[in-house]
């Protein structure tokens, strides 16, 4: 074995990684100038650009895709932090606290371990299987984010069929599951992947059923149209005219996602987390990646079918009627003329020492710079909040986009605090639950929904 | 989203690219499942079959039934099919198909369905190109389903009722109301025995 070979097999795996990219930095300005005085680049960039040109949709399909994908990573990191800190207070410990401050990069600084650490491949496994599975599930989570509307005129596709394909996609990560189950060649790993298909599959009825009746009163499948209807006050959410769809398909949810109280894919304390028992590294990190994602995505569409989706619980300008307040957010630059000049001058300066000042009279032991630079962050938070209320105000997406995370994270914390306070069920217990009450439930709730819309619509017709 | 004409260096339609791309998925999907020694992985060949035509549909501008193929075809059958043989089978059992004992019998047959197949297509009248896809097919179809075909969309629900009762059944018929309460000495049917107290 030649010098580099022997190098090349010390290297950690990330070193793997960052050594190619650091000698394709290297060597790229040099093929740049090559590529410059000889015009090969000149004529390569020539034909990108007409060949872009012609085909700019399948541009935007990729570059949707793309952002739709690196959307997903900041979302699963939030909610991991998210989760570590409001379960470590649930368990009166303090959590998370060392990487910045109160821990915040901590979820951040996982992924990049997780990404770092050996993907290591066992004796015995089924190996294209084995790999292919985290892919279908991550797959099966994130192809699903395309149909919910995040605000009005924010989604991937308004789809006329929105909600089944929903369904139908989230429906697929489970045979990734059972992939990763029987490909495992490890009895736990099969238990899991069996455990999960039976969970899934006994929820995924009342969660379709449960969705019938709010489809009965929008009269539409598509999602951004069912967050149409729902549009006026809260009182005009789906959650108050369906309570018992909402709650059967909060749970039902619970268990898709494979959350306490029914996470019995991955029992750790039974069955040594499930299907994910022989995964290492990044391949490991996909499933809780994708289960991350998939807390989120379910909780959106929770959101959207229930709660309104990007619709405020009250109309802004009524409430500011009320109070007798006028706010005009258009905002006019150009009437200040030589005065914007001086208050883009004098104004942060002079707001950053006015923010300080209390800070070093009040705290005798605070050096001048220290209160200068907590005014500094202040006046960070306050420019940003008052940014905030104008974009809230002047443009209908950001005011959306805020009520829709709003919502979608609180039932993300519902989600969180349900793992942290309730018991994990048994395997039979889930399963009769599911066949004995949510379905013949949502049974029910169909027939009620159905006989009030005929006997509402009778009467006004 | 609006595909261009044409696809760019190669020079075809794009539809014409995709469905040769489907096809091929379906047609070797579908030849994976029956030519692999590995049960599991002709499962998933099935599935992947199953996918390449959902994709066809919706080429063909029918979404509607390409969600309902993947939601009930992979979400459903094939996930208990896969369920199935996961309980039933081990890595440690024989990995022969049993289909490779009759696969003399298998080639017959599929010769004569294609060639059954073949005539059908070459002496039906096909209708010309279709006059216009319709977008949105939701409303048509279930107009129709609750409408003019109710009786058959009702009589295929009461069939499949009758499936889903006979089955259970068939599953419960051995069972005991309690478990836990079953004699020891009774013989069960593909059940170890139960421990006994040997003291």
């Amino acid at each position: 074995m030649t010098v580099i070979g022997r190098s090349w097999s010390r290297l950690t795996p990330a070193g793997k990684v960052l050594l190619p990219l650091l000698a394709v930095l290297l060597a790229l300005p040099v093929l740049l100038v090559v590529g410059w005085a000889t015009g090969f680049l000149p004529w390569l960039i020539g034909l990108l650009a007409q060949v872009l040109g012609a085909n700019a949709d399948i541009v935007r399909f990729l570059l949707a895709a793309t952002v739709l994908l690196l959307f997903t990573v900041p979302t699963a990191f939030v909610i991991i932090f998210m989760e570590m800190k409001l379960i470590a207070f649930i368990n009166l410990r303090l959590g998370p606290n060392r990487q910045g401050p109160w821990g915040v990069l901590s979820s951040t600084l996982h992924g990049l371990k997780v990404l770092a650490k050996e993907d290591f491949t066992p004796t015995g496994v089924d190996v294209p299987v084995f790999t292919l599975a985290p892919v279908v599930v991550y797959l099966g989570a994130i192809m699903t984010i395309m149909v919910i509307p995040f605000a009005p005129g924010l989604f991937g596709l308004d789809m006329d069929i929105g909600l089944l394909y929903f369904f139908a996609i989230a429906g697929m990560g489970v045979i990734g599951l059972m992939m990763a189950g029987w490909s495992s060649f490890n009895k736990y790993s099969l238990l899991g992947g069996l455990r999960a298909a039976a969970a899934i599959i006994s929820y995924e009825i009342p969660l379709t059923l449960a969705v019938v009746g709010v489809i009965m009163l929008a009269g539409t499948m598509s999602l951004n149209q069912i967050v149409l209807q729902q549009a006026g006050s809260a009182l005009d959410w789906y959650a108050f005219q369906q309570p018992l769809a909402f709650v059967i398909f909060f749970i039902a949810a619970t268990a898709e996602a494979g959350r306490t109280p029914f996470d019995l894919t991955e029992a750790d304390s039974e069955i040594v987390a499930g299907f994910a028992t022989e995964y290492s590294g990044m391949r490991f990190g996909f499933f809780f990646f994708a289960e991350y994602v998939n807390v989120f995505i379910l909780s959106a569409l929770t959101a959207t079918l229930f709660l309104g989706g990007w619709n405020a619980p009250f109309d802004l300008a009524i409430v500011l009627n009320a109070l007798s307040v006028t706010v005009d957010p258009t905002i006019d630059p150009g009437s200040l003329g030589m005065g914007l000049l001086w208050l883009v001058l004098l104004g942060p300066p002079l707001v950053v020492l006015l923010l300080a000042l209390p800070f070093w009279m009040l705290k005798s032991d605070w050096s001048f710079i220290k209160s200068l630079v907590v005014g500094f962050v202040l006046f960070n938070v306050v420019v940003m909040a008052l940014i905030g209320i104008w974009a809230y105000m002047s443009f209908p997406v950001v005011a959306g986009l805020f009520w829709f995370l709003v919502k979608t994270f609180s039932l993300v914390a519902l989600f969180v605090i349900m793992r942290g306070t309730l018991p994990r069920v048994r395997i039979d217990q889930l399963m009769g639950f599911a066949w004995k009450w949510l379905i013949p439930a949502a049974l029910v709730n169909i027939f009620v929904t159905a006989a009030a819309i005929l006997v509402i619509r009778s009467g006004t017709d | 989203m609006a595909l261009p004409q044409t696809v760019p260096f190669i020079g075809w339609a794009w539809d014409d690219l995709i469905f040769l791309v489907l096809a091929g998925l379906m047609l070797g999907g579908g030849l994976m499942v029956v030519l692999g020694r590995d049960i599991i992985r002709s499962g998933l060949f099935m599935v992947l079959s199953f996918a390449a035509l959902a994709g066809i549909y919706v080429l063909l501008g029918a979404p509607l039934v390409a969600a309902a193929q993947v939601l009930i075809y992979i979400g459903a059958i094939s996930v208990l099919i896969l369920f199935a043989i996961m309980l039933t089978q081990s890595k440690a059992g024989p990995s022969n198909l049993v289909f490779h004992h009759q696969s003399w019998a298998g080639a017959l047959a599929a010769v004569g369905l294609a060639v059954i197949i073949i005539v059908v297509v070459i002496y039906t009248d096909w209708p010309g190109a279709a006059t216009g896809v319709v977008a949105s097919a939701t409303t048509l179809i279930a107009n129709l389903l609750f409408t003019d075909y109710v009786l058959a969309f009702e009589v295929v629900s009461v069939l499949l009722l009758a499936a889903v009762i006979g089955g259970v059944f068939l599953a419960k018929r051995e069972d005991s109301p309690d478990p836990g309460a079953r004699a020891v000495d009774e013989p069960t049917l593909g059940r170890l025995p139960a421990p006994r107290d040997e003291s």
